[in-house]
């Protein structure tokens, strides 16, 4: 033990040079502080239903993830960055009260030249006519919030697919 | 008179992609319909039907604006986009006799952010995020305005979503007059003025 802190505290300092000693080896454990938590679904029992969207953590994105919103703020030499993530977070949200519990996935959303595009993965919870009524709802009351023509597209799906089982 | 047979050009063809989403639909069917377009032209016996004026089409008896090059650079977040856009303006330019100089990709730029993990002190935990930005850059050779014109207005409105594009002109024009010929020649030659008493 403590041949193992001397060798450590020589390893310390770079312009001493020692041969590396086999016998010592330390298990090096992350204290529980030093994990990332950002945007992972932990594992749990094998209970909790989880889409690919959720299952993947964020440094998948552009490897096997793909992007919710897209917009050309963020590129190199583009201005309105945080405007556009504003908007996109206010219309989530909208989009989760006019939708309760129907919406299957997360919403992507595209803007085209000022117009926005909103594609949305819906259960079939709600009869046909209200869902076209909320459709129509959200359309005009989203394009007069934001000056632009807002459009939905929305697909209806039995059920959210399920990607694994955490 | 070139613009109307660009517009014709662009009206005609059945087989082209109206919009960039449809380009993959469209293209298994683009050679056989090219094949039918010829066909049909070529069958029919000569009629010497009038030009259909377009509403659309405005002639006018300007000259034309020519660009010696127009450089489209294309930026993106996600290079596999990029490159299915690159291959529907190369085949634009190519359906509208446009001749494509060079397609080239410069380096990816990467922009990255490092933030501090927490909301409250640990300032030795932080968090690295990045942007990257790819480019793909097409540039295009000799082209008059309203070729420039159609094109672009295409190719732009076709843009996909979270790609931007910035188009740089090269115009060509004529020397000006005052520089055609040099000073020297210009200045009338000196006279011996004959003094009259």
């Amino acid at each position: 033990m403590a041949a193992a802190m001397a060798v450590r505290a020589l390893r310390a300092l770079p312009h001493i040079r020692i041969p590396a000693l086999p016998a010592s080896c330390s298990l090096h454990t992350t204290p529980p502080r030093l994990k990332t938590r950002a945007a992972r679904v932990r594992v749990g029992k094998g209970d909790k239903a989880v889409t690919y969207e959720k299952a993947h953590p964020p440094h998948y994105i552009a490897h096997r993830k793909g992007w919710l919103s897209l917009h050309t703020g963020n590129l190199d030499g583009e201005r309105c960055a945080a405007q556009r993530a504003v908007e996109d977070s206010f219309v989530r949200r909208f989009l989760h009260g006019t939708f309760p519990g129907c919406l299957a996935d997360e919403a992507v959303l595209k803007r085209r030249s000022n117009s926005l595009l909103v594609c949305l993965l819906l259960l079939r919870r709600l009869p046909p006519s209200k869902l076209c009524f909320l459709l129509g709802y959200a359309e005009t009351l989203l394009s007069h919030l934001y000056k632009c023509p807002v459009r939905i597209e929305a697909q209806t799906v039995p059920d959210a697919a399920v990607y694994k089982y955490l | 008179m070139a613009a109307r047979c660009l517009w014709r050009r662009l009206c005609q063809g059945s087989s082209f992609p109206v919009s960039y989403a449809s380009r993959v639909m469209q293209k298994q069917c683009f050679l056989p319909n090219m094949d039918l377009v010829g066909g049909r032209f070529s069958g029919s016996h000569v009629h010497t039907e009038e030009p259909k004026t377009n509403p659309l089409v405005s002639i006018s008896d300007e000259p034309e604006v020519l660009y010696r090059r127009l450089s489209l650079l294309v930026k993106g977040h996600d290079r596999a986009v990029l490159d299915s856009y690159e291959y529907f303006a190369v085949l634009a330019a190519k359906e509208l006799g446009i001749t494509v100089e060079k397609v080239h990709k410069p380096p990816k730029k990467i922009e990255r952010l490092t933030l501090l993990k927490s909301v409250h002190i640990y300032k030795k935990h932080r968090v690295q995020y990045e942007m990257r930005t790819h480019y793909t850059c097409l540039e295009l050779k000799h082209l008059t305005g309203s070729t420039a014109a159609v094109y672009l207005e295409y190719v732009e409105r076709n843009l996909p979503e979270g790609v931007a594009m910035e188009v740089k002109k090269t115009k060509i024009e004529k020397i000006p007059e005052h520089i055609q010929e040099p000073v020297w020649d210009t200045l009338p030659q000196v006279e011996e003025a004959e003094v009259k008493s």
